[in-house]
Order: C-alpha cells, then sequence, then structure tokens
C-alpha cells in the first residue's frame, strides 16, 4: 500500500516535471521562431529602407541637374508655361523612337498652346553597345543647331527619330542620309557636310552625354515633368498617353 | 546502409543551399544599392503596371537576399527553399512571356536590366540555369534535414528524446 503511494507519488512528480519541460520546450522554441523571423523582418527592411534612401539621393541629383538650365538640346513652347517637361533620350533607342512617334504632335500642340515647355536633351548611351550611330547622330543635331537655329534643329531631331536605323545595323544610316535629312530640315548643304563627316560636334557630344550622366540620366528615354521622373505606364504607349494627358 | 544514403543526401542538400543561397545573395545585393536599375528591369519586362513594378523592383532584392542568407545559414531551411523555388517558377515565368513577345531585355537577374539588342539569345541559358536552381531548391525543401543547418541547433529534435530519457532515469 504504501510502496504503492510512494510508487504513485513519484510517477506523478515525472509526469509534471515532464509538462514543465514541455512547456519550457515549447516556450522556447517559440521565442526562437520569434527571434529568427524579427531578424529577416529586420534585414528585409533594413535592405529596402538602404534602396530607398538610394532612390531619394537619385531622384534629388537628377531633379537638381534637369532644374540647371541646359546648353544641350533645344526645346519648344514658352518658358513661362506652366508645364515643364524634360526628355533625355539617344537617336538609337528604340523606346525613344516609339516616344516620339507617340508624343511629338500632342507635346507640339501644346507647346504651341502655351500648356507645355517640352526641351529634348539628345546624348550619347548607346555608342558602346552599338557602334557611332548616336555619336554621328548628337553630332549632327548640335552642328544643325549652331548653324541653322533651333527651329530647323527641332525638326532635324524629328526627322531623325522618323529615320531612325534600327539597333541591328545603326550603319545603315550613312553621314550621306545624315546630311540630307539636315538639309530636309531646313540646314544648308554647304554649312553642314564637312561637320558632319569629321564629327566637328564631338565635343559637344561628349559634353552633353557627361551632363547627362552626372544627372543620373542612366536609360533612355528620361522623361522628367516639372522635375520628377515621370514613368505612368507599362509601356511606351502607355507612358505616352499618360504624359500627354497630364499636361492637356 | 540507409543511413549513409541520408548523409550523403544531407551533405548534397548542403551543397544545394550553399549554391542556391550565394546566388541570392549576391543577385539581390547587387541590387539593392541600384534601385532605378532594379526598377527598371523590372519594367522592362512589361508586365507589371508602373507603380507595381516600383514596388517589386525595390521588394524583390531585399526578399531575395534573405533568402539567400536563410539558406546559406540554414534557417527555416525548408520555408525559405520552397520560397526560392517559388521565385526561380516566377523568372523562368517572366524570361519565358518576353521570350515570347518577342521582348529583347537584359533579364536584369544580377542588376542591370532595360532592352539590350541580341538579348534573346541569352533566354535559352538563363532559363536553363534558373531551372537548375530551381531543381536544387526542390531539393532542399525536400530533405527533412541537411548538413551544417543552423535548423538542427536551434529546433534540436533531440530535446523529445532527452526528456523520455530523464523520464526514464526517474522511474
Amino acid at each position: 500500500m504504501s510502496s504503492n503511494s510512494k510508487a504513485s507519488a513519484r510517477a506523478q512528480k515525472a509526469a509534471e516535471m515532464r509538462a514543465a519541460q514541455k512547456k519550457a520546450e515549447a516556450r522556447r522554441r517559440i521565442l526562437t521562431i520569434g527571434g529568427v523571423a524579427l531578424a529577416m523582418v529586420l534585414i528585409v527592411g533594413g535592405a529596402i529602407a538602404v534602396s530607398l534612401w538610394q532612390q531619394d539621393k537619385d531622384q534629388a541629383k537628377l531633379e537638381e541637374a534637369v532644374s540647371a538650365a541646359s546648353d544641350y538640346g533645344v526645346a519648344i513652347g514658352p518658358e513661362d508655361a506652366p508645364h515643364d517637361v524634360v526628355i533625355y533620350e539617344d537617336f538609337l533607342c528604340p523606346f525613344c523612337g516609339q516616344l516620339e512617334n507617340a508624343t511629338r504632335d500632342d507635346l507640339a500642340r501644346l507647346a504651341a498652346d502655351g500648356k507645355v515647355r517640352v526641351e529634348y536633351r539628345p546624348f550619347d548611351l548607346l555608342s558602346q553597345s552599338f557602334g557611332d550611330y548616336p555619336i554621328r547622330a548628337t553630332n549632327a543635331f548640335a552642328l544643325v543647331l549652331e548653324k541653322s537655329g533651333p527651329e530647323v534643329a527641332k525638326k532635324f531631331h524629328d526627322l531623325l527619330f522618323e529615320n531612325q536605323p534600327s539597333e541591328q545595323d545603326p550603319d545603315a544610316a550613312t553621314d550621306d542620309d545624315l546630311v540630307q535629312l539636315a538639309v530636309e530640315a531646313g540646314a544648308t548643304e554647304s554649312e553642314v557636310r564637312a561637320g558632319i563627316e569629321s564629327l566637328s560636334h564631338k565635343s559637344w557630344v561628349d559634353e552633353a552625354t557627361a551632363e547627362a550622366s552626372d544627372a543620373g540620366v542612366e536609360g533612355t528615354p528620361t522623361i522628367l515633368l516639372d522635375g520628377k521622373v515621370f514613368q505612368d505606364g507599362r509601356t511606351v504607349e502607355e507612358l505616352a498617353g499618360n504624359l500627354v494627358s497630364e499636361l492637356e | 546502409m540507409r543511413d549513409t544514403g541520408r548523409s550523403t543526401l544531407a551533405w548534397v542538400g548542403l551543397a544545394a543551399r550553399l549554391v542556391t543561397g550565394g546566388v541570392w545573395i549576391v543577385a539581390g545585393g547587387l541590387k539593392i544599392t541600384e534601385p532605378a536599375a532594379s526598377i527598371n528591369a523590372v519594367r522592362a519586362y512589361q508586365l507589371l503596371p508602373s507603380s507595381l513594378a516600383e514596388v517589386v523592383g525595390i521588394a524583390l532584392p531585399a526578399v531575395e537576399l534573405v533568402v539567400g542568407l536563410a539558406l546559406v545559414v540554414g534557417v527555416f531551411t525548408r520555408g525559405a527553399a520552397v520560397l526560392s523555388a517559388l521565385l526561380f517558377v516566377a523568372f523562368i515565368v517572366g524570361i519565358a512571356s518576353v521570350w515570347a513577345r518577342g521582348i529583347e531585355i537584359d533579364c536584369g537577374c544580377f542588376g542591370g536590366g532595360g532592352t539590350k539588342a541580341g538579348a534573346a539569345s541569352a533566354y535559352p541559358w538563363e532559363i536553363a540555369r534558373d531551372a537548375a536552381l530551381l531543381a536544387a531548391s526542390l531539393l532542399v525543401a525536400s530533405l527533412r534535414r541537411t548538413s551544417l543547418a543552423l535548423d538542427s541547433l536551434l529546433f534540436a529534435r533531440g530535446s523529445e528524446e532527452r526528456a523520455s530519457a530523464t523520464e526514464g532515469a526517474v522511474s
């Protein structure tokens, strides 16, 4: 009898110990899971914070660069227009060509109505990957701008995009073609042929490219609407549509 | 015999963890400090609306980094491996979809991204690479345990056995 109760007391004690141990074990487990999960959340949060901070910094730099007047581009529309659009572009970049097609007429109309000032800033983004067409075209643009003024340069700029060669075969557009387009835009052949063939404005191209790069422009087209990067759209067509409707 | 088989698998699992985790850490780490490029890369797939592309472009590198760290250290191993596998499926679908639509972009897998002429020639190899890493992730996810995983320390399965051993000693 007494040994029986002793045995049952012992068994009870053992059960209690086991239960306590299990409880402690469960608590430890939950704490561990919680701790690891917390560490993961902190790392994700930290990484996102770094990205957002970097993004802010990039954005601020770009906005500062854009607000400064540039000598390397051509603008349409009155300076005191309520909206201000800056487009960085490369004459070879296919998205730039698509954007041009989709926005040219609307932007020209809006600029003529005094609703927006649009500044096109061409530079050389792609020559490292696709040969010297971006340099040749931008050089020709700079030359035409100097010799024949901004109106002819804008027209030449439009023609360059309308007759854009493909990235696969950029040399399909020869220097002769550039001369012909410049003349079509209103330049005088004798004023531009030599400079187009000799890359007379190569330093202009380099400076424009350095300026874009300093501004943190990493791709084309980079559009800034009133100083803020504008990229609201899944495709170039959507982007163009949204940009124009912002300005209407 | 069965034990050797199991322990070999555990070491293979470790190798799969290190390779896959290493790739994630590099892929995520390179993108965290280049948010603009990362967002651009996501946008180039032309799958997500702009605002969502921005969220993904910022959040995805962070997730990649954590999945990579978890795999390398071996913490929450199976969960991390499942997430890793899902991400690889998503990337394979993404690359296959730009391929099918004839869009030529840098996959932006390790930074960079955006349009790139002639990029389509890299698609088969990119998909093959992601498929191999997907297989490695699935292997890790299928194993109860792999060698040198922090999980084995944190969630020692020995505790219950220890408890029953103590009980045995008491009675």
